[in-house]
């Protein structure tokens, strides 16, 4: 059978520089069959899915991709669907989104429709057409990008880190949509280095290393293991004696007066660890937000430190990593960046030189120490905005899902930074995230929310 | 479009006044509830009480008074049209009205330009709430002191204008990965 797509020595360079971002990649994929694609952030996954779609700016290639059909309306029959769900939804209804590409194909308005309610049902999506896309949850939004793709009748999907945005059940739903798919003869190419959820779909592993070779096989993915990370959290002995945090019958409504989360309890000690589970869309941001004093309750009480929260007062203390943390960096050179927040808070000479070199060095990026964060790598650039918070010794910190898509190594070095900081500086961390399989044994207490309810905790 | 037009070209209460019945019948028309015009009124709110102080400041308090309303009602009803027709046409169909006037990808980038106003809307907001933990001085109280205002726009306007930048060429890929530009021509999705 021939390969829907065949990759021979292919290696690119983007322009400006000498570099090569992936080399001397071979691969075959055949009709049906599902290959992931594994490898740390920044190692060229989404440049190889970029490179088979066409979508890269000219640069430095060297050998060939082939087997990519080039339609007669100028496209190429591979469909792409890139990380992010939310800015790959360019339209506000549902029908329009599907249609976007049809419209693209100058295809008869006429028959749109037809297509469009095809496309909606291989995914799974019952939903009016009308539909509002912002009304979706994410995994919805994912599937809704799929059936984008699919209403184009794509020989070949590329899906860049599906894990990476979406929570157990939206995966469940996606990995039923994918095998569905297989079995009709679509092939599927998969950028995702937490590929532990989608093993039943995958037949084929292969691995990109953070020099952009390619060879077959993947690193194991184990779980992760807390003894990485020092002791685990768990029981630790004198953090329940001062409260950092509590919240009674705290209730926060949205802008239609409908309640976000409601009645909720939390009781947070000095050194100890919590994290926040729950799908997409179950109050955990706004339960951040509530607790930085960003957001007022509608009901209840809430406690930063024994008293109200207020971002003024809390300056210092609270330290905040918010999803896509590299997004705050604004300064020209790594140390600058980390210094920030010490001459803000009042530090010097060589207190604040050493208080940065003491920083960088414990996150790993002392010798990036000059450069422009800017121009980091993504994984890199996550652990600048972690040390430029950090730097300035927070008693409380605050994450909402900051690490999303880093890779497994990030992830353990992130973990092992924030135990050992928890057991020398008795930090207090509460971690948003919609993966619990993350920190497995790792945290003091476990919080599981779900629609504005926590409906399970563990301690 | 014609009705922004007319908002600048009025000079008369009596010419503002019929704008105004004709944009709140549009309001009607359309079954948009003032409840979901909340920003705007508080946009106009904020808009008119900055120039109405600063006619007043440079006019006088009765004269300034009068201008600076004026003024701010024209304005408004310059921006009200765009806002209806925004929130009450489905983004195909502003990219056809746009594509009358302008190239198809140029009227798709005014057409997407404002679905994704809440987004940077969030994204804004997420810089700021995590700059203030930093140390930002961009606090409403701290931009009472002028001193502070640098803060805004180092750790505020510069890291959003990146992240739009960013933003912007994510868009364009997810639209290209779409076939989007590929065709000198485009239809348009009939809506159900």
């Amino acid at each position: 059978m021939d390969p829907v797509v065949r990759i021979k020595n292919y290696s690119y360079a983007y322009p400006d520089t000498t570099k090569f971002a992936i080399r001397n990649i071979n691969l075959d994929i055949e009709p049906g069959q599902c290959h992931c694609v594994s490898g740390p952030t920044g190692s060229g996954k989404t440049t190889l899915g970029l490179a088979i779609k066409g979508l890269l700016p000219p640069g430095n290639e060297e050998g060939r991709i082939t087997g990519v059909c080039a339609t007669d309306d100028g496209g190429t029959d591979i469909g792409i669907v890139l990380q992010n769900p939310e800015i790959q939804i360019l339209a506000s209804s549902i029908g329009a989104e599907i249609a976007f590409g049809l419209e693209n194909l100058c295809v008869d308005p006429a028959t749109m429709p037809t297509k469009v309610r095809e496309a909606l049902d291989a995914v799974g999506l019952d939903r009016p057409m009308e539909y509002e896309t912002a009304s979706l949850s994410m995994g919805q939004k994912y599937r809704l990008i799929l059936a984008s793709h699919l209403v184009m009748n794509p020989r070949l999907l590329i899906l860049d880190e599906p894990a990476g945005q979406m929570d157990p059940d939206g995966l469940k739903k996606l990995l039923k949509v994918i095998q569905a798919l297989k079995n009709t003869g679509m092939s599927f190419l998969l950028f995702e280095h937490n590929h532990e959820f989608l093993t039943e779909i995958i037949d084929a592993y292969w691995h990109l290393d953070s020099e952009g070779y390619f060879r077959a096989g993947c690193l194991k993915m184990s779980d992760y293991d807390p003894s990485m990370s020092g002791s685990p959290g768990r029981g630790k002995p004198g953090a329940t004696d001062r409260k950092v945090v509590s919240a009674r019958k705290l209730t926060v409504s949205g802008a239609d007066g409908s309640p976000i989360f409601s009645d909720l309890f939390l009781k947070v000690a000095k050194g100890q660890r919590v994290t926040v589970y729950g799908p997409n869309g179950a109050g955990k941001t706004t339960l951040l937000r509530c607790l930085a004093g960003f957001v007022q309750a509608s009901a209840g009480d809430v406690m930063i430190f024994g008293k109200k929260p207020i971002p003024g007062n809390l300056r210092g203390r609270v330290g905040c990593l918010f999803q896509n943390p590299q997004q705050q960096l604004f300064e020209n050179t790594v140390y600058d960046e980390v210094a920030f927040p010490l001459k803000r808070f009042g530090k010097k000479g060589t207190a604040m030189a050493s208080k940065v070199d003491e920083t960088l060095n414990m996150c790993e990026i002392g010798d990036l120490a000059g450069f422009s964060p800017h121009k980091l790598s993504y994984g890199q650039k996550h652990l600048v905005a972690l040390a430029s918070v950090l730097a300035a010794d927070p008693e409380l910190l605050l994450l909402d899902d900051p690490f999303a898509g880093l890779d497994q190594s990030r992830c353990e070095l992130i973990l092992n930074l924030l135990s050992r900081l928890n057991q020398d500086k008795d930090l207090t961390v509460i971690w948003a995230c919609h993966h619990p399989q993350m920190f497995s044994g790792w945290a003091d207490l476990e919080f599981f929310m779900e629609r504005g309810k926590i409906v399970a905790h563990s301690s | 479009m014609a009705l922004s037009f007319l908002a600048f070209g009025s000079r008369t209460t009596t010419g503002l006044l019929w704008l105004t019945v004709i944009n709140l019948a549009l309001l009607l028309v359309f079954r948009y509830g003032f409840i979901f015009l909340r920003r705007e009124i508080k946009v106009f709110l904020w808009q008119t009480a900055i120039i109405v102080s600063l006619y007043m400041l440079r006019f006088g308090w009765i004269d300034g008074f009068k201008q600076g309303a004026m003024i701010s009602w024209q304005l408004s009803l310059a921006y009200m049209p765009g806002v209806i027709f925004i929130k009450t046409t489905p983004q195909p169909r502003i990219v056809e009205t746009f594509s009358a006037v302008a190239p198809y990808r140029a009227a798709f980038v005014m057409a997407t330009c404002f679905k994704f106003i809440p987004l940077i809307l969030t994204e804004i907001r997420n810089i700021y709430e995590g700059q203030v933990f930093r140390g930002a001085k961009i606090l409403r109280r701290d931009l009472l002191n002028p001193c502070n205002w640098p803060d805004l726009v180092f750790c505020l306007a510069l890291p959003v204008i990146i992240r739009s930048m960013n933003l912007a060429g994510e868009i364009t890929l997810a639209a290209k990965a779409r076939n989007f530009g590929f065709k000198k021509k485009r239809t348009c999705w009939p809506g159900i």
